[in-house]
């Protein structure tokens, strides 16, 4: 059972800063992922941890003992960690098999026992009847079990993961997604994942760490993060979102710009924030209290992607499938919002911030 | 199975730690300094200095003696076309040879490479035969052939310099620009192509540009290489009376003279200001370019196709490798065999083998031979573990000092041989205490210090093509240093380390300049056999030692690519 602890951790290259006080704890089999944008310091997080790079202040903690602070360094190759390269980093030289069993060869496990696990481990991988072959003979898929393969070989308590699924196609990418969080349930392992796509992070973590410009922004289950962000970040970077202005008062909140008062039980008053899922909002026939003009609707099969036209305001809405091709484009429907979420007014334009 | 114990915490590491690498940084640094820093510094001081007080008296006499300025002049105009024309051939043949479905490829890049391996006084040894204006073999061909009344080319002269330098120059470039463009990522073509760009137009508007910093490179390895040479000008020069910097230089060694000394002290020194010079511009305009290209997945390189130009193209390139590599190299054969030199070889009763059995069978060449093979062994070997911690080092680590030796490495590769030997001379025959004037270890620290660098970039390039996070996994999987290396990064540079120690071995084995002036009679080399043999007693027995030179030259080439599974030959 491990368990990772980062207690203020600061990192700048020069003046630079990459990351700024992180603080977390990362508990026994938890699935953890750090997702932000591109150059929010997710990454640089990973690797410090992994022990290639070195954090400018604050202390890294594995299983109670430093590894990484002022006084302190451990080596990557002595922190017992598994982990996963967005580039896969399978050696050419070797084939899938010594590939896999190079970590194992360096703890001086006996050959039969080698031999016992890297097939176990390949089995769990589905690569099986590979040993053999070179990784040029691999596709990229392949590439990339065999990446997982080694990572897991020698059972280290924690395995980072480095974007691994970044360079695949969607299904596949799809399909690793649970198979990645499958391996972590059968040998109970702490899994420290970086990623980008929110859909990621949604379906495989048990916390999300929200990671902007290197500093934390919310952490959570992906269902909190997603129901309650803690700013217009969050809620934008995870899940979709309309943004409006909005007055509140005595328990209500008047919109700018659209003709709608919403409820709301919450306690910021004044200029507020308001954010609006897109999937929060109903399409309905007929006269509603707040109705609207569809700009443009696109079948997305599983759902209808529409924008549409309220005040002078357009919304983006998404809709059940089957109301795609129901009203028809410049046709005039009614709009209901189900949910909604309020937030202190800010200037910032959080979209700027997504690279 | 957790890694992390008491033992790794007690090993922690302060803010200001030793670092293990700087022993090696230390113990290279500290050789170059003693073995090269300080002689050529002793050399410039040497210069400055005339009857004990600081003056320039010295280089007036570069201009004022227009003994010393017409060698000036002559190195200047040689260097630069044979630069020029070096690079002009080099660039598309290695874009043929290396990203073209031309025919034959491997064929003509063993052979353009043939060329590097074999020492460039063979060249001269080969033209001076054909292109002598009253007897050469070419010329008397071609007057046959046009009924002219005079022979169309002239060795000795400018041009023929010139010709003879770029024929034995030009694989220099060869050698870099293929390396490089075999390295390139293939996408960023494809991206040209994919925006309405013609394989020739990518060829100039993204294959050119992004392959600048490696052609600069290569322009500089032609210039530096042709301006220091010493064996074409001193067998092509001598008889036509053109004389350059490094012919003047160990004319004046040789009359010993304390006048003559100062003025090869003084011409050396600017000699190597300007190799050094331009060697600095260029590595400052390389060294900010860095690409890495390829990461831990395989990309294979792309073939351009010729299309129709594919047979034409490849009779070109073939008329051009008959000319610059078989005709030479057959010619210096045939002499080998020749018994009257006046004569054709065909001509019945001209042909012996006696100049093979002399070389085989003389014990004065074997024990030269034998000399040659230790000296360079001891250089390639020496210098690739010098390389290799190297370059490992300024790729990989951020440690302190890492850049000292390489830029030593490469000031020292700069440095004419003609100038290394000289300041080797000065200092090294126990005027401070370390006298190794007359021993084989005064020849192999020239030949490292000259050609350690080939072996450097080698290494360099192959490292920065292994994606560091190949390394980092397996660090993570728990090696430590030096396993990495051994694991990871020297299996997949190997091929690159191979490569780098014939680099250094080869030209060490017939080198001739240095050893011309390192010498002693009884630790002559193959090189100063051949030169002596070819100016002074049998042209035939010098060509028979040539030929040698080049069957081994074969034999070790192919012996290396069977040994590779054909994945290297030089």
């Amino acid at each position: 059972m491990s368990k990772i602890t980062l207690d203020h951790v600061t990192k700048k290259y020069g003046d630079v800063t990459v990351l700024n006080d992180f603080s977390a704890e990362f508990r026994d089999g938890e699935f953890i992922t750090l997702l932000g944008p591109s150059g929010c310091g997710k990454t640089t997080m990973l690797r410090m941890i992994a022990g290639f790079e070195k954090p400018t202040s604050g202390e890294i903690r594995i299983d109670g003992v430093t590894v990484s602070s002022a006084d302190v360094f451990v080596p990557p190759e002595k922190r017992g960690l598994g982990m996963v390269f967005q580039s896969y980093a399978v050696w050419p030289h070797m084939n899938v098999f010594k590939n896999v069993a190079y970590p194992l060869k360096l703890r001086k496990t006996p050959k039969a026992e080698i031999d016992e696990k890297v097939r176990k481990v390949l089995g769990i991988v589905h690569l099986s009847q590979y040993a053999e072959r070179m990784p040029s003979e691999l596709s990229g898929g392949q590439q990339q079990r065999v990446a997982l393969a080694r990572a897991l070989v020698a059972e280290p308590k924690v395995l980072l993961l480095d974007e691994p699924l970044s360079n695949l196609d969607a299904k596949l990418r799809e399909r690793m997604r649970f198979e990645i969080k499958e391996i972590q349930h059968r040998l109970n392992i702490n899994v420290i994942y970086v990623t980008h796509d929110q859909g990621e992070a949604m379906t495989m973590s048990d916390r999300v760490f929200v990671i902007n410009s290197g500093v934390l922004q919310q952490v959570g289950d992906p269902v909190d993060i997603y129901r309650h962000p803690s700013n217009q970040f969050v809620a934008d970077f995870v899940g979709k979102v309309n943004f409006l202005k909005g007055h509140s008062e005595n328990g209500r909140i008047k919109l700018e710009g659209i003709d709608d008062i919403l409820d709301y039980s919450g306690e910021l008053t004044g200029t507020v924030d308001v954010a609006i899922r897109p999937e929060n909002i109903r399409l309905v026939s007929g006269n509603a209290h707040l109705n609207g003009r569809i700009v443009s609707e696109y079948f997305n099969g599983d759902v209808n992607d529409c924008r549409v036209l309220t005040g002078d305001k357009e919304l983006r809405v998404i809709a059940e499938a089957s109301t795609y091709g129901k009203f028809g484009k410049d046709s005039t429907v009614g709009l209901e919002i189900a949910d909604f979420l309020v937030f202190p007014e800010s200037d910032n334009d959080y979209r700027k911030i997504m690279t | 199975m957790c890694i992390i114990n008491e033992d790794t915490v007690l090993k922690r590491e302060k803010k200001f730690y030793f670092d293990v690498k700087w022993l090696f940084i230390i113990a290279i640094v500290g050789f170059l300094l003693v073995f090269q820093v300080f002689p050529l510094i002793y050399l410039v001081i040497r210069a400055f200095i005339s009857e004990g007080s600081f003056s320039l008296s010295s280089f007036e006499r570069i201009y004022s003696v227009p003994l010393n300025w017409t060698c000036v002049t002559n190195t200047l105009i040689t260097a630069t076309l044979s630069m020029i024309f070096g690079v002009l051939l080099a660039f598309p043949l290695a874009w043929l040879v290396g990203r073209t479905n031309l025919y034959g490829k491997k064929l003509f890049r063993t052979l353009f490479l043939m060329t590097y391996m074999v020492p460039p006084y063979v060249g001269a040894m080969a033209w001076l035969r054909l292109l002598n204006p009253k007897v050469g073999t070419l010329n008397v061909f071609l007057q046959n052939i046009f009924g002219l009344a005079e022979a169309p080319f002239d060795i000795y002269s400018i041009g023929g310099l010139v010709w003879v330098l770029t024929t034995f120059y030009y694989p220099y470039a060869f050698i870099t620009l293929s390396r490089a463009m075999e390295n390139m990522d293939p996408s960023l073509e494809e991206a040209s192509r994919i925006s309405g760009a013609s394989p020739i137009k990518t060829l100039l508007t993204v294959t050119l540009p992004l392959m600048l910093p490696s052609i600069a490179a290569s322009a500089l390895l032609v210039f530096v290489a042709a301006a220091s040479c010493y064996g074409i000008p001193s067998i092509i020069g001598a008889p036509g009376k053109i004389y350059t910097i490094t012919t003047r230089i160990v004319d004046y060694v040789y009359i010993g003279s304390d006048e003559g000394l100062t003025d090869a002290t003084v011409l050396a020194v600017f000699l190597m200001v300007m190799a050094l010079l331009i060697l600095f511009i260029s590595n400052f305009v390389i060294g900010k370019k860095d690409y890495i290209t390829v990461s831990g997945k395989s990309v294979r390189p792309a073939v351009v196709d010729l299309g129709r130009w594919r047979i034409p193209i490849t009779i070109l390139v073939g008329l051009f490798a008959l000319v610059v590599v078989i005709i030479p190299f057959a010619t210096v054969f045939a002499t080998s065999v020749t018994m009257n030199m006046g004569k054709s070889v065909f001509e019945p009763g001209n042909f012996t083998l006696k100049y093979w059995e002399t070389i085989i069978s003389r014990s004065s060449i074997l024990r030269s031979a034998q000399n040659s093979v230790v000296s360079a062994v001891w250089a390639a070997s020496l210098g690739m573990i010098v390389c290799i911690i190297m370059a490992y080092l300024l790729k990989r680590t951020n440690v302190r000092g890492r850049k000292i030796p390489d830029f030593l490495i490469t000031v020292g590769s700069g440095t004419p041989s003609v100038v290394i030997a000289l300041a080797l001379i000065m200092t090294m025959s126990g005027r401070f205490g370390i006298n190794i004037y007359n021993t084989m270890a005064i020849m192999v620290i020239a030949y490292m210090i000259k050609y350690m660098l080939m072996g450097m970039r080698t290494v360099v390039s192959a490292l920065s093509r292994v994606s560091p996070s190949l390394e980092e996994a397996a660090q993570i999987s728990g090696a430590g240093w030096l396993r990495r290396l051994r694991d990871v990064v020297l299996p997949l540079i190997v091929p690159s380390i191979v490569a780098g120690w014939f680099l250094i071995f080869m030209p060490c084995f017939y080198e001739l300049t240095m050893s011309n002036l390192l010498y002693s009679n009884n630790i002559k080399t193959l090189g100063v056999e051949l030169y002596n043999y070819q100016t002074y007693h049998s042209q035939q027995t010098a060509s028979a030692l040539a030929s040698g030179i080049l069957i081994l030259v074969a034999v070790v080439n192919f012996a290396l690519s069977k040994l590779t599974k054909g994945k290297f030959s030089i």
